[in-house]
């Protein structure tokens, strides 16, 4: 009989912000524990939040055995810690900060209306058990995410940014919050061609259903049929990456302890899919090789779902891929998302015109749509070396207005 | 109890939280848990800010709240602070889910019965198309403890039980995701509902099936009951929740109250009182909730409010303080929301449109100055008569507009008790609610 321990501990503290003034200061530190033992055929798992004995636990989760929850795999082995944390913040300086970021914005823009948090968090989570696995992955970093309004707008709100960082750098903050409130009401007209500029994980949600290697065996997926041919742009490689360059806030190690060669595995390579996510237990049902991919499930077996999706970056800065042509980046667009054809229309509420780096006015009102294998295929222009705007990765595609 | 410090307001939140979760999925078993969860939330105010600390460990809360109230600076006269003279004082105790009727007497091979009966008679293979589907069941059990410096002792619970029937069903290599979801305080509402859920199937069939796109425009639309219920949440609830008017002269000056906002068809209302899905004995402010009546025939008469936005805005209470779980701070959140009926039926509703839509649900809504649809199935009319499905992605309308475009409100009130709203960073349980109305133009795409 094996045993196994998981632990996510999360320490955050956080200045929330109302109607341009501080208005708590909170503090929430929290321990998840689950146990698992293991018979060869079965695993009985304990969940515990808060301060808990190890031997309880175990023995809970050994008396949760008679549930009979299968579980037939070969537990994983090998020992690695990766700490991604750089200066810590105590909770005085980030209430510093707050006050720092609010005597800005009231500054620079007082024209604007602003809600929101700086909150400074450490991750930490580990995985051992008793053939030897002992992995552990720490991150922590500062964030401030803020909601604004223009004091004339009869909205709640006009739209939000947010910046994190495992080092704050205050310069970075007033970068960011220039380049979207300074032009925020100089109207601009709406450009023939529409360039979409944004972080991608907007509009890579439908490659979890795609991608699920369960839907592709079922033929549920978009993509079921179509592994080995060629679907996307010839420079569009969708990959889950959890690499030291790339993580952020993601554990190297899935909810079985599987660690990734290179931390990474592509899914699309070239516009070619090569095959979907699984964890073990999907991959031992339809036959196919497991990705890393199994999610930290607590309180039950773990289900196939754990995948960071990164697009590879192009060689290009987003300013060469634009090459003279202006961009578009929503700044408040929800309510719509992909249909099950996967035609992707949703409203955008406020949008900012930008050169790929600065934002130049605001866009009227508008609805934008577009296939998610013209997005991803011919309209595809890529995703820039560097990161302007978000200080994150971002992509830039065509798409087309709507009525 | 507790030993309060002088000079600050505080109070002290405590939950014991109970589930279990029972599901089967493609032919396996994929989830049979139960889990047990303690914590609580402590709160400091000094008339300038909040300070607050979340624990697990309960036989930590007096020296939370002492360092807590360590780093506030202390009033004398924290009494007369606007918002703190508001906080009601209340001892009470409200326990309506004792003995036969307590949920976590539903025992896992009960659980296990209850899915696999779903199972059987909805999931039978009898639908080739069907090439993947579950049963979900969860249910969990709450109690609530709230002290506070001025007195307030406050004890209430909650459960609920949700069972959700999904489905996917593939047509042309086009797959259609659907499903039905019942939820109740009582077990016996979410037993045995199979002709719905083979109702639900057969639809989304017929939709699979035989759905056209949709040719993107404006157009008149008629919203079933479960629509108007997401409608009159996304686009008008949120604006109602007035913490995000306080300090903000165009909004107040925008949502005045007596300001006309809509048509003399449409009135509005909120209250945490019913046993639904957003009922509070008490809020987690220890506020008692009210009925308020936020539009009455087009005018606008109330809004929702915590403490401090009723101090701020100088109105009433009125109970609509709440939090996700002890984890949170309470927002001014919606509880119960419904539009109230009128004299039409639904038929008499879509008699009157030559060409429009009908939309029959939504998987989900948002609601700014422009608030958004999401439709899983509509219909188009014709000539006054439903006709074939249609598939749109994105209902739009400007709330500003759309209240003074409802020109017919059915008599089929229908509550729909389902539904689970986020707002910052909180998912908190709500039912909505109305019933079929006529909206004359909203933007289809």
């Amino acid at each position: 009989m094996e045993r196994e321990k998981i632990i996510s501990t999360c320490s955050q503290s956080k200045v929330e912000l109302e109607e341009s003034r501080i208005k708590t200061f909170s503090k929430d530190s929290r321990i998840h524990t689950s146990y698992r033992v293991y018979d060869g055929s079965s695993v009985g798992i304990k969940y515990v939040q808060g301060r808990t004995d190890d031997e309880k636990g175990f023995a809970k989760a050994k008396e949760n055995l008679a549930l009979l929850r299968p579980y037939k795999f070969t537990l994983e082995t090998g020992s690695r810690h990766r700490d991604k944390t750089e200066a810590s913040c105590s909770d005085k300086e980030l209430m510093d900060i707050a006050r720092q970021v609010l005597d800005y914005l009231k500054e620079h823009h007082p024209d604007f209306i602003v809600s929101g948090s700086v909150t400074s968090e450490r991750n930490f989570l580990s995985m051992e058990n008793s053939l030897g696995l002992d992995h552990s992955n720490t991150d922590g970093n500062v964030s401030v995410n803020i909601c604004f309004k223009h004091k004339d707008s009869k909205d709640i709100d006009d739209g939000w940014f947010g910046l994190g960082q495992r080092t704050f750098d205050f310069r970075k903050f007033t970068d960011m919050a220039d380049n979207y409130l300074s032009n925020f009401t100089n109207i601009v007209e709406l450009p023939e061609e529409l360039i979409i500029q944004s972080q991608y994980y907007e509009y890579t949600g439908k490659f979890w259903e795609m991608l699920n290697a369960e839907n592709l065996a079922l033929g549920t997926s978009l993509l079921s049929g179509k592994t080995g041919g060629k679907v996307f742009a010839d420079d569009f490689t969708l990959l889950h990456d959890v690499s030291d360059e790339e993580t952020w806030n993601h554990t190297f190690f899935d909810g079985e302890g599987v660690v990734l060669p290179e931390d990474k595995h592509i899914f699309i390579e070239n516009g070619v899919l090569l095959g979907g996510f699984a964890d073990k237990r999907i991959a031992d049902k339809y036959g196919v090789p497991h990705t890393g991919s199994a999610d930290f499930n607590f309180v039950d077996t773990p289900n196939n779902g754990r995948v960071n999706f990164r697009i590879k970056r192009s060689e290009k800065t987003v300013k060469e891929l634009l090459d003279g042509r202006l961009s578009v980046v929503p700044v408040r667009a929800h309510g719509g998302g992909y249909n099950e054809k996967g035609e992707y229309v949703t409203p955008v509420e406020c949008a900012m015109l930008c050169d790929g780096e600065r934002f130049i006015g605001r866009l009227p009102e508008f609805a934008v749509k577009g296939s998610i294998f013209d997005m991803f295929g011919k309209d595809f222009i890529g995703v820039g070396s560097d990161n302007p705007i978000f200080n994150d990765k971002q992509v830039l595609m065509k798409m087309n207005y709507s009525k | 109890m507790f030993r309060f410090p002088e000079g600050l307001y505080a109070d002290i939140r405590i939950e014991y939280t109970e589930d279990a979760a029972y599901s089967f999925e493609n032919g396996e078993v994929m989830s049979d848990t139960e889990n047990v969860v303690s914590g609580a939330i402590i709160r400091v105010y000094d008339g300038k800010m909040w300070y607050t600390s979340v624990t697990n460990e309960l036989d930590n809360i007096q020296s939370e709240l002492d360092e807590l109230a360590s780093l506030a600076e202390p009033d004398p006269d924290i009494e007369n602070d606007p918002m703190v003279k508001l906080f009601e004082v209340n001892r009470d105790t409200v326990l309506l889910f004792e003995g036969d009727n307590d949920i976590r007497k539903f025992t896992r091979p009960q659980r296990k019965e209850l899915v696999e009966s779903y199972l059987k008679e909805c999931f039978d293979g009898s639908v080739p198309e069907i090439k993947k589907c579950g049963v979900s069941y969860y249910q969990d059990h709450h109690i609530k403890e709230f002290y506070s410096s001025k007195g307030a002792e406050i004890k209430q619970d909650f459960q609920q039980a949700l069972v959700w029937c999904w489905f996917d069903i593939v047509v042309n290599d086009i797959t259609t995701s659907g499903g039905r979801g019942f939820q109740s305080m009582e077990l016996k509402d979410i037993t045995g509902c199979y002709d719905q859920v083979r109702d639900r199937i057969n639809r989304f069939l017929d939709f699979a099936k035989n759905a056209e796109d949709v040719t993107p425009g404006d157009y008149v639309c008629v919203l079933s009951p479960d629509t108007t219920g997401m409608f009159t949440h996304e686009s008008f609830g949120h604006k109602s929740e007035a913490d995000f008017m306080l300090n903000d002269k165009t909004l107040r000056d925008e949502w005045v109250l007596g300001k006309k906002v809509g048509s003399d068809l449409v009135s509005i209302y909120d209250s945490g009182s019913p046993l639904h899905r957003g009922y509070i004995a008490y809020d987690d402010e220890g506020t008692k909730p009210r009925e308020t009546w936020l539009i009455q025939n087009g005018v606008l008469t109330g809004r929702l409010h915590n403490a401090k936005s009723a101090s701020v805005l100088d109105e009433e209470l009125t109970g609509n303080s709440r939090a996700q779980d002890f984890g949170f701070s309470p927002l001014v959140r919606m509880t119960n929301t419904y539009m109230a009926p009128g004299n039409m039926s639904p038929e008499e509703i879509i008699a009157g449109v030559e060409d429009g839509i009908y939309i029959y649900n939504v998987n989900y809504g948002t609601g700014q100055g422009t608030f958004t649809l999401q439709p899983n199935i509509c219909y188009r009319i014709k000539n006054g008569k439903l006709a074939g499905p249609l598939r749109v992605n994105v209902v739009t309308g400007s709330v500003f507009k759309t209240l003074f475009d409802i020109d017919a409100v059915g008599n089929d009130f229908m509550i729909c008790d389902t539904c689970t709203c986020g707002k910052g960073g909180q998912a908190m349980p709500v039912s909505d609610g109305g019933p079929t109305i006529r909206v004359k133009s909203l933007n289809v795409n």
